[in-house]
């Protein structure tokens, strides 16, 4: 989101954001990432494309996409701009079976890997593990787990792992199956700190296990930390950067907000202990009742192809 | 609608206590909707003469008419039932419970409560807020040491893990009221993660939901309200809560706990995987999931931002009878 407050924003950019190693991979990426759904709300292709350009630019290598984003508009966006750049950054997709089997799920590669005008993606991940059934249906036989074993095999994908925003239960309940996951995308801000809380009860597991932590929705989603005033853009976003993460990635719709963002990624002090447990306290009243994290809260977030796929009533269907 | 007069209902243990409930229990909150004063009263009368001894009620139910509708059902007939109300303080203060606590004891036309409960812990922080000096616990252990309770407890609908933080905070509970369901038992469980804790410390168990809320999965064909209700008067609970707010409803509960047969397990999984699939979004439980489906008064108390189209906000807001204060001093 825009950050109105910042009084530094008409100032230009320099510098690049740090590095961080991806878990045990042995590859190494930008502290901030480009999240994929937002670039396929930029108004133009040629924006995205001036996004892209100018973040690979200031060192963010990180390109976060999914299959299903804007009906594939993020992948062919990010495609066309990386062009000339592919081996320069890391690209990660999602695949949305969504509970169906490994064959879709193999369609769905092929399809991310035309749009995104590659012969292979660098990580490779099951999109939207947010629904109770969704670790047994991943984990059935012929599910969503063998697509990714089988893509590894063929050389088409370097790492795997999953993401989703719901609940702590369910990502712990997908590593409760040892599965070999490289990456592990969650929400993490500060309000998540105190409620519900991915980093509290997955992120230290993840660590454990040298699986490479991805952050996301440092602002709440939609910038709700910021719009009811828990703190401000820059607070959210170093908070979220500090935590033993491989990276944060953040959803860029404007050369407004690559610029903000950048100007806090390259500049990134990370917080101090003391620092981040007073932004926690601050955060953590409002935080109790889940009103600033909705993706936990409610079906705002949860993508039209899963509920579809799991025989769910729609969103406009819901009385939420 | 006749009855044979030799039909009961079972009785069953209150947790450790030396007190015994019946397995179904009346739930206040749908008296409310019962169509006038004296069709809620025949509705007490029917039930203890079919033998519920069980009754709920809460402070804030209807801005106090259905705690005013049992005590007149009650009338004469009080020391046949085991009688339950809840105090809604919200977090706030000891003081506050403890006036709240007069005002239910008025309405309900008694001297005495068999259990009072702390209403709808639903918020993350509602455990620290209830155990702080000053909190909702000072006021339950003052209500028992005065005797105007005999057991108390604290109820919730929304979050097995701010039940067992209440449970953490080691005050020493007789009764605990959640969720209970077969949709429950696929979701979020209260069944999986704080039945058997409650077992296990010996707190009686008061199931309530048995249908969803509003009977949404039985409207939509998933189960029948028979097998809804047997579903949860078979789990190790002290009773099972639920609303009713017509003789048809209650004849037709009280048809099923009069006949009622635990099932065996087999058939406890059988319903468990028949509602799983649609128990995976949590539609059929919004009060676990959904920020519109809490306690507007509860948001209120806790200073979070409230929803003005929401129905219930507005009857709260526009309301001119029981104004329940002292909630709605504040000003938007």
């Amino acid at each position: 989101m825009a950050l109105q407050q910042n009084t530094a924003s008409q100032r230009d950019v320099s510098g690049v954001v740090p590095r961080k190693p991806l878990g045990r991979t042995g590859i190494q990426v930008s502290a901030m990432g480009l999240g994929g759904y937002h670039l396929g709300s930029a108004e133009t292709d040629r924006e995205a494309n001036e996004i892209v350009a100018k973040a690979i630019d200031h060192g963010i290598n990180f390109f976060d996409n999914a299959w299903e984003y804007h009906d594939g508009l993020s992948e062919e966006r990010l495609g066309k701009a990386l062009k000339g750049k592919r081996d320069q950054v890391v690209v990660m997709t999602k695949v949305c079976t969504h509970g169906r089997e490994k064959k879709t799920a193999m369609r769905m590669l092929e399809e991310s890997l035309r749009r995104l005008q590659t012969d292979h993606l660098d990580i490779w991940q099951i999109h939207e593990v947010v629904y109770e059934n969704d670790p047994e249906l991943i984990f059935a036989q012929n599910g969503a787990a063998e697509a990714l074993l089988a893509a590894q095999q063929q050389g088409k994908v370097r790492f795997i792992g999953f993401t989703g925003h719901k609940d702590p239960e369910i990502h712990l309940k997908m590593l409760s199956h040892n599965f070999p996951f490289d990456t592990i995308q969650m929400p993490l801000n500060c309000c998540d700190a105190t409620f519900r809380s991915f980093e509290t009860q997955v992120l230290p597991e993840a660590n454990r296990r040298g699986i490479a932590a991805l952050g996301m929705k440092s602002l709440g989603g939609s910038g709700e930390l910021v719009k009811f005033g828990a703190l401000t853009a820059e607070e959210g976003l170093r908070y979220a950067m500090s935590l033993p993460v491989a990276t944060t990635i953040s959803g860029i719709d404007s050369m407004q907000v690559l610029d903000q963002n950048l100007r806090v990624a390259v500049e990134f002090q990370p917080f101090d202990a003391s620092q981040m447990q007073r932004l926690r306290e601050q955060c953590r009243l409002s935080a109790a009742d889940g009103h600033l994290e909705l993706f936990k809260m409610t079906s705002k977030y949860d993508g039209k192809v899963g509920r579809e796929q799991h025989h769910f009533p729609t969103v406009e269907q819901l009385p939420l | 609608m006749p009855q044979s007069p030799s039909a009961t209902i079972p009785l069953r243990k209150f947790g450790r206590a030396d007190a015994e409930v019946s397995a179904l229990g009346f739930g206040g909150h749908h008296l409310g909707e019962a169509p006038d004063e004296k069709t809620a009263v025949e509705m007490v009368h029917r039930a203890i003469d079919g033998g519920i001894t069980f009754f709920d009620n809460c402070w804030e139910y209807r801005r106090g008419k259905t705690e005013i509708w049992m005590g007149a059902g009650l009338k004469g007939r009080r020391d046949k039932v085991f009688l339950m109300t809840k105090t809604c303080p919200h977090g706030r203060d000891a003081e506050l419970a403890l006036s709240m606590l007069d005002e239910s004891l008025r309405r309900l036309q008694t001297d005495h409560l068999d259990l009072w409960q702390v209403h709808g812990m639903a918020f993350d922080n509602d455990p620290e807020l209830f155990i702080r000096p000053h909190g909702a616990a000072e006021a339950l252990e003052k209500a028992k040491k005065d005797g105007k309770v005999r057991f108390v407890g604290f109820t919730g609908h929304h979050s097995a893990k701010v039940h067992l933080n209440m449970l953490q905070t080691g005050f020493p509970f007789d009764a605990v009221q959640m969720p209970l369901n077969a949709f429950d038992a696929n979701f979020k469980s209260f069944e999986k993660q704080v039945l058997p804790e409650l077992n296990k410390r010996g707190i009686a168990t008061l199931g309530m939901k048995p249908l969803n809320g509003h009977g949404e999965a039985i409207k939509n064909g998933v189960v029948t309200a028979e097998e809804a209700l047997r579903y949860a008067m078979s789990l190790p609970v002290a009773t099972t809560i639920t609303g009713m707010d017509s003789l048809e409803v209650l004849h037709q509960n009280l048809q099923i706990a009069q006949n009622f047969k635990p099932f065996e397990e087999s058939e406890m999984q059988e319903l468990r995987d028949r509602c799983k699939q649609d128990a995976a979004d949590g539609r059929y439980e919004l009060y676990k999931l959904s920020l519109k489906f809490d306690n507007p008064e509860a948001r209120l108390a806790h200073d979070f931002p409230l929803d003005t189209q929401q129905s219930e906000v507005k009857d709260m807001l526009g309301a001119q009878q029981n104004t329940g204060h002292p909630f709605p001093e504040k000003q938007f």
